[in-house]
């Protein structure tokens, strides 16, 4: 503060009062811009606030530093300490009949004159103040002045000794006799009282900290180090300080004063202010010269799993409240983050309120949750089901709901898995219609004992008619009416099973689509049952499905007038109708009615208004095409359609594309698009030969599905996964990972270890098998000595285990009566080997288990492991019910 | 009790007066710019003889090589004694009184020769650096002593420095008695705010360089009523000036600082011919009787006398004690 270097100080108790100190005294109040009373001579601070000058005093010459009284009454009594060692009681903008007028000029005068460095009221005992001075060789360097001490008539015994400049002695208001004298021979740099004990003063000396007891003056706690400026306690956690020394801050605490707890990161120019900020914990700035910015260490402790004695995490930020360099700065003492910055140079000041971080957590299940200051924000997916205008549901809500359900397990009637993921969306339900139809097909392959075509039913529409050979064409007349049409339909081996896989036929070999019909209209969807028929060129059974429609319940009235004008067909070219009702087609709302007149006007083999209408489903428009577009068309057709749909990740193409690298590539649109790692990854797995599964992208979107469910603590739903992941792709069965061993003979005790030709049979190869001879469970299977007894219950550990491990179990082919035997053959999971990876001590894992549940350390005497804190998930229950 | 061996390396020079002219430019760096010159430990005392010049090695670059100016060879490391806060003494006095039982005696007896510099502030003990291995081996019993390395203290052991240690020579101690000098003027003892230096630049360099003009023709050293006596020191950032009230009625009034009781002192300067760096126990001599007697004293040491102060109202007593002393010589 010498010369012009300014300072700032909050008044301790009117939160809109601050002191800027710099040749003089400014007192300033702070308000709203352009409030009444601030508004002549206010001075603009920030877009809502100005300061108003309310009193200067420039009283007291080569002021040092200023301390405020910290008391409501007096209220603005201001200690400076002056360069010649004199403090000064003065105060601001006070009426002169105010209680503080008996102490305004006093003045306390130490035996040798040198600079006063700081000053600092005791919190609590208010009257004491100590004053920090430079170095003198006879003289002490910390004086703690009372205030109210008198100028006292012993000392004005020695007073012709005592030559004071004239005039001091005249006002009796001149103190050379300080409360206490500390630090002899030494200099002091800062000073502040410690909260735990009013009689404990923190001085930071030349070349060391000092802690004074003013109830034993003698005795000091101190330690060696350069950082001894600026000494400030934390105001939310009294043992911690901050002290600096040139760039550096060093940060104590006083229960282990011995070294710094922390040193901060070293600014190139040397420091001038650092202050904790008193409105939010751990927040410290500091402030070097000829700078602009105002850097901030946000110290947190974060508890760990593992012991305490870890540092806290420091996150380091500058803010800049200002373009010019900043002189000094005072954080709010009550207003949040809230700071006064003045500017170095001409006393311009600043109101500035350092943003606070915003921290920011996605729960592993939909919601989101922000910390910002004080708050603390949370955002949940909205609990309401259905409701007019409710969104879409979130993809993680949903693939939560379907793991519960078991969407995506159903291995047998695969399509109704569409149903498990809530029967809802016609992208899941194509799909897995498809998938349904694919394995149908492959099923009916192998009984017949005909694997040609098998490999390729997986490969899609796509390359299943790309490979089609013997195409007949021919012209069938509307059936059910003796008109001849000349539209011709092609048929080849492909194109039927093309057909079957969308479901528009059955197995055999004639076309007949009236089971499909039959599904449709039980289905209520009529305008796609009629515009199949139609396809069939079954005119009649189209109409009549219309009028079925019409009178079904909650029917469509209009349905009829559809079906009168489909009665009204005519392939004359020029007909009035055909005219019609290629225009009005159009301002049909359902997209099959409108398809079935666009077939009906169409041009001779072009049927473009149909396959390029994409609200119709592409099972029906690939099978539409399969039957009227010829060898030369169908192909681009299908080419444009799948590009088409992996553009967009539509599940429904991959009836096209298959379980192919094209459906990868469409897959991953989707997922790009959704999310939806569960579809993916159950649906990649149906790839029968594997060859899909390696894609690295569908591993990727298997792990993150593991790993989902690990998130959600779907524990058994995982395992689940896995194990029917590893009946479809068995190279995905993980290796065994841990083996035990005997102590004796240092073989594996596990049975089934060299039994089973492939590991990772869950974990009943811990258990000791008994053996056909009936040697004890407890004991080693290779040399008979007995098992490591359970730290608990002291008996030898050993679970019983079948001996037959080799039968498959759970595959689901003979049901009930496995799983019964499964029962049996799998140990009790309490009589599991349990142990701790780091003591290596262990047991029974119920008794185990049962134990940590009260306890924290190993149950091993002496052992002081903390096993259980060690797991950081062992102490989690799993959320899903098994 | 703590000593500390400062990070200063430093060297003792003598200016002589018809020399001045050529080290203004160096001096006046070294004063006022203390920034820009990276010198921190400074002290320039003038006397009737010469201007004595103590500066560390930085400040040392500064002086060109000349005829005039005349370098002891030696390096000297500035000892400080640190009271560690928990000085039960009662005792009043202070500087070199309060050291001389502790420091200034033993290293007499150990022939190590000081090089003594009291300032506002502090006192400091220079000793040759070849000496240190003494000097931590004869005062290790007494205090903590810790070395200052890059500013941080660091104790120092004897065992660390028992490599370089060898007992300086035993022969019986000389007992030399100086002829004393007692001047009639009044010295104080004041310091600064490093920040006001340049509020009296002009004062200052007036008083330091062109101090004889006034004067000229007569030979100040004939005049040993009134000796001419100023120092200067700027150690650490800190500035100690030592004049007569004569000079000090130059400077304006409220920029010193000194100890509120206004103390004035006067000299006794040791020493008729000049004293040379090897002799030891010259400061014992003066010091000791001033501890028996609680009498406290600034002691400066120049390049050719060394200078005692001592509070204006003892110095009858002082006077007639050390006459005594020199008649029946202490054993």
């Amino acid at each position: 503060m010498s010369g012009s270097k300014p300072d700032i100080l909050w008044s301790p108790h009117h939160a809109d009062r601050y002191v800027i100190c710099d040749s003089e005294l400014g007192l300033y109040r702070i308000g709203p811009v352009g409030s009444g009373e601030t508004k002549a001579g206010a001075l603009p601070l920030s877009v809502e606030t100005a300061a108003t000058l309310l009193a200067i005093n420039s009283d007291t010459p080569y002021m040092k530093c200023v301390a405020w009284y910290p008391k409501h009454e007096p209220e603005c009594l201001l200690a400076v300490g002056q360069a010649n060692g004199r403090v000064v009681l003065t105060s601001l903008g006070q009426s002169h009949n105010s209680k503080c007028k008996e102490l305004m000029g006093k003045e306390f005068v130490p035996k040798h004159a040198r600079q006063c460095n700081t000053l600092a009221w005791n919190p609590v005992d208010s009257n004491w103040l100590a004053a920090g001075l430079d170095k003198h060789r006879a003289d002490f360097s910390v004086l703690i002045w009372d205030i109210s001490s008198k100028f006292s008539p012993e000392a004005s015994v020695a007073a012709e000794k005592i030559r004071l400049s004239s005039g001091d002695t005249d006002s009796g208001l001149v103190v050379t006799k300080p409360l206490y004298e500390l630090g002899q021979n030494d200099a002091c740099l800062s000073l502040c009282w410690l909260p735990r004990d009013q009689k404990l003063l923190l001085a930071g000396m030349h070349r060391n900290l000092a802690i004074f007891d003013l109830r034993n003056t003698s005795q000091k706690t101190f330690v060696n180090t350069k950082a001894i400026q600026g000494v400030t306690v934390d105001p939310h956690f009294p043992d911690r300080v901050a002290s600096f020394f040139e760039g550096q801050v060093a940060i104590w605490d006083l229960r282990k004063f011995e070294k710094p707890v922390l040193t901060l990161t070293e600014q190139p120019k040397p420091l001038t202010k650092v202050a904790w900020c008193p409105t939010r914990m751990g927040l410290l700035a500091t402030l070097t010269r000829d700078s602009n910015i105002i850097r901030l260490y946000d110290m947190q402790h974060t508890p760990t799993p593992i012991g305490d004695e870890t540092e806290p995490t420091i996150i380091e930020r500058s803010v800049q409240p200002s373009n010019s360099l900043i002189g000094s700065f005072a954080w709010h003492p009550t207003s949040q983050n809230r700071m006064v910055v003045v500017s170095a140079a001409n006393r311009a000041m600043t109101d500035f309120t350092v943003f606070e971080r915003i921290s920011l957590a996605w729960s592993s299940t939909t919601s989101l949750m922000w910390a910002c200051g004080r708050h603390l924000y949370e955002c949940a997916e909205e609990a309401g089901v259905g409701g007019e205008g409710t969104v879409e549901k979130d993809i993680a809500t949903k693939m939560r709901q379907r793991a519960q359900s078991r969407y995506g397990h159903d291995m047998v009637q695969v399509w109704k898995n569409h149903l498990l993921a809530g029967g809802d969306d016609p992208q899941l339900k194509s799909l897995w219609y498809t998938l349904f139809f694919m394995k149908q097909y492959t099923e009916d392959m192998e009984q017949k004992q005909q694997g040609s075509k098998q490999a390729l039913v997986y490969s899609g529409i796509k390359n299943i008619v790309k490979s089609s050979s013997g195409t007949t064409e021919n012209r069938r007349c509307w059936s059910g009416s003796d008109r001849q049409t000349d539209v011709p339909r092609f048929h080849s081996e492909e194109r039927s099973l093309a057909l079957r896989l969308c479901g528009w036929i059955n197995r055999g070999p004639d076309i007949n689509v009236e089971p499909f019909l039959r599904s449709l209209e039980g289905e209520g969807e009529w305008e796609r049952a009629a515009a199949v028929a139609l396809f069939n060129l079954d005119i009649r059974r189209a109409i009549q499905i219309l009028n079925k429609g019409a009178s079904a319940e909650r029917g469509d009235l209009n349905l009829n007038v559809v079906a009168m004008a489909l009665s009204g067909y005519t392939d004359e070219k020029s007909s009035l109708w055909r005219e019609m009702c290629s225009s009005l087609r159009l301002q049909l709302k359902n997209p099959y009615l409108c398809v079935m007149f666009a077939f009906l006007t169409s041009e001779l083999g072009t049927y473009d208004g149909v396959l390029y209408e994409s609200s119709v489903a592409v099972t029906d428009r690939v099978a539409f095409a399969c039957m009227f577009l010829n060898d030369a068309q169908l192909p681009r057709y299908m080419e444009k359609l799948t590009s088409e749909m992996k553009e967009v990740g539509n599940l429904e193409g991959i009836l096209l594309t298959g379980l192919t690298k094209d459906g990868v590539d469409l897959m991953e649109s989707y997922v790009d698009r959704t999310g939806d790692v569960q579809t993916a990854s159950f649906c990649m797995l149906k790839g029968s030969p594997g060859e899909v599964v390696k894609d690295p992208r569908v591993q990727c979107w298997i792990e993150n599905y593991r790993n989902l469910l690990d998130a959600w603590r779907f524990w058994h739903k995982r395992a689940e996964f896995d194990i029917h992941r590893s009946k479809l792709d068995p190279s995905s069965k993980p290796l065994a990972q841990v083996f035990v061993s005997c102590n004796f003979c240092g073989k594996s005790i596990s049975y089934s270890c060299s039994a089973m030709p492939h590991q990772g049979r869950g974990f009943s190869q811990y258990g000791v098998s008994g053996s056909p001879t009936k040697s004890k469970v407890t004991s080693c299977p290779g040399c008979r000595k007995p098992l490591p007894r359970c730290a608990l219950c002291l008996m030898n550990m050993g679970t019983p285990v079948s001996n037959c491990p080799g039968t498959g179990h759970g595959t689901g082919k003979s049901g009930e009566k496995v799983d019964l035997t499964r029962e049996n053959k799998l140990a009790q999971f309490n009589n599991w080997f349990t142990w701790c990876h780091n003591c290596r001590h262990g047991g029974h894992a119920g008794h185990i288990l049962s134990w940590f549940r009260d306890h924290t350390e190993c149950p091993v005497s002496a052992c002081t492991c903390k096993c259980m804190q060690l797991d950081t998930t062992g102490n989690l229950v799993p959320s899903d019910s098994h | 009790m703590d000593l500390h061996i400062l990070d200063h390396r430093l060297r003792v020079t003598s200016i002589c007066k018809n020399g001045l002219v050529n080290f203004t430019h160096p001096l006046i760096k070294l004063i006022f710019l203390r920034n820009r010159a990276r010198c921190k430990f400074f002290s320039l005392t003038e006397t009737p003889e010469n201007y004595t010049v103590v500066l560390d090695e930085e400040g040392f670059k500064e002086l060109q090589p000349s005829e005039h100016l005349l370098v002891e060879s030696s390096v000297w490391l500035p000892l400080n004694v640190v009271s560690n806060g928990n000085s039960s003494s009662s005792s009043q006095a202070v500087g070199v009184t309060k050291i001389a039982k502790s420091v200034i005696a033993p290293l007499a007896q150990q022939h190590v020769s000081v090089f003594m510099l009291s300032t506002y502030q502090t006192d400091f003990i220079l000793v040759r650096e070849k000496d240190l291995a003494v000097v931590i081996n004869t005062l290790e019993e007494e205090f903590n002593i810790y070395r200052e390395v890059g500013g941080e203290y660091s104790a120092v052991l004897s065992q660390d420095v028992r490599n370089g240690f060898q007992k300086n020579g035993k022969e019986a101690p000389q007992l030399t008695v100086h002829p004393l000098l007692i001047p009639q003027n009044q010295f104080c003892v004041m310091s600064l705010d490093p920040d006001t230096l340049p509020a009296i630049a002009t004062t200052l360099i007036d008083v330091l360089f062109y101090s004889n003009s006034p004067k000229e023709g007569a030979l100040p050293s004939q005049d040993l009523d009134c000796i001419k006596f100023f120092s200067f020191s700027l150690i650490d950032g800190y500035v100690s000036l030592v004049m007569d009230t004569e000079a000090q009625r130059q400077f304006p009034a409220d920029l010193l600082f000194t100890s509120s009781s206004r103390e004035l002192w006067r000299m006794v300067r040791i020493g008729g011919q000049p004293l040379g760096f090897d002799e030891c126990g010259i400061v014992a001599q003066i010091s000791q009787p001033l501890a028996d007697n609680d009498i406290s004293a600034y002691y400066i040491s120049t390049f050719s006398f060394d200078h005692a102060l001592v509070p204006e109202e003892d110095i009858v007593s002082v006077t007639e004690m050390l006459q005594q002393h020199r008649k029946e010589p202490a054993c």
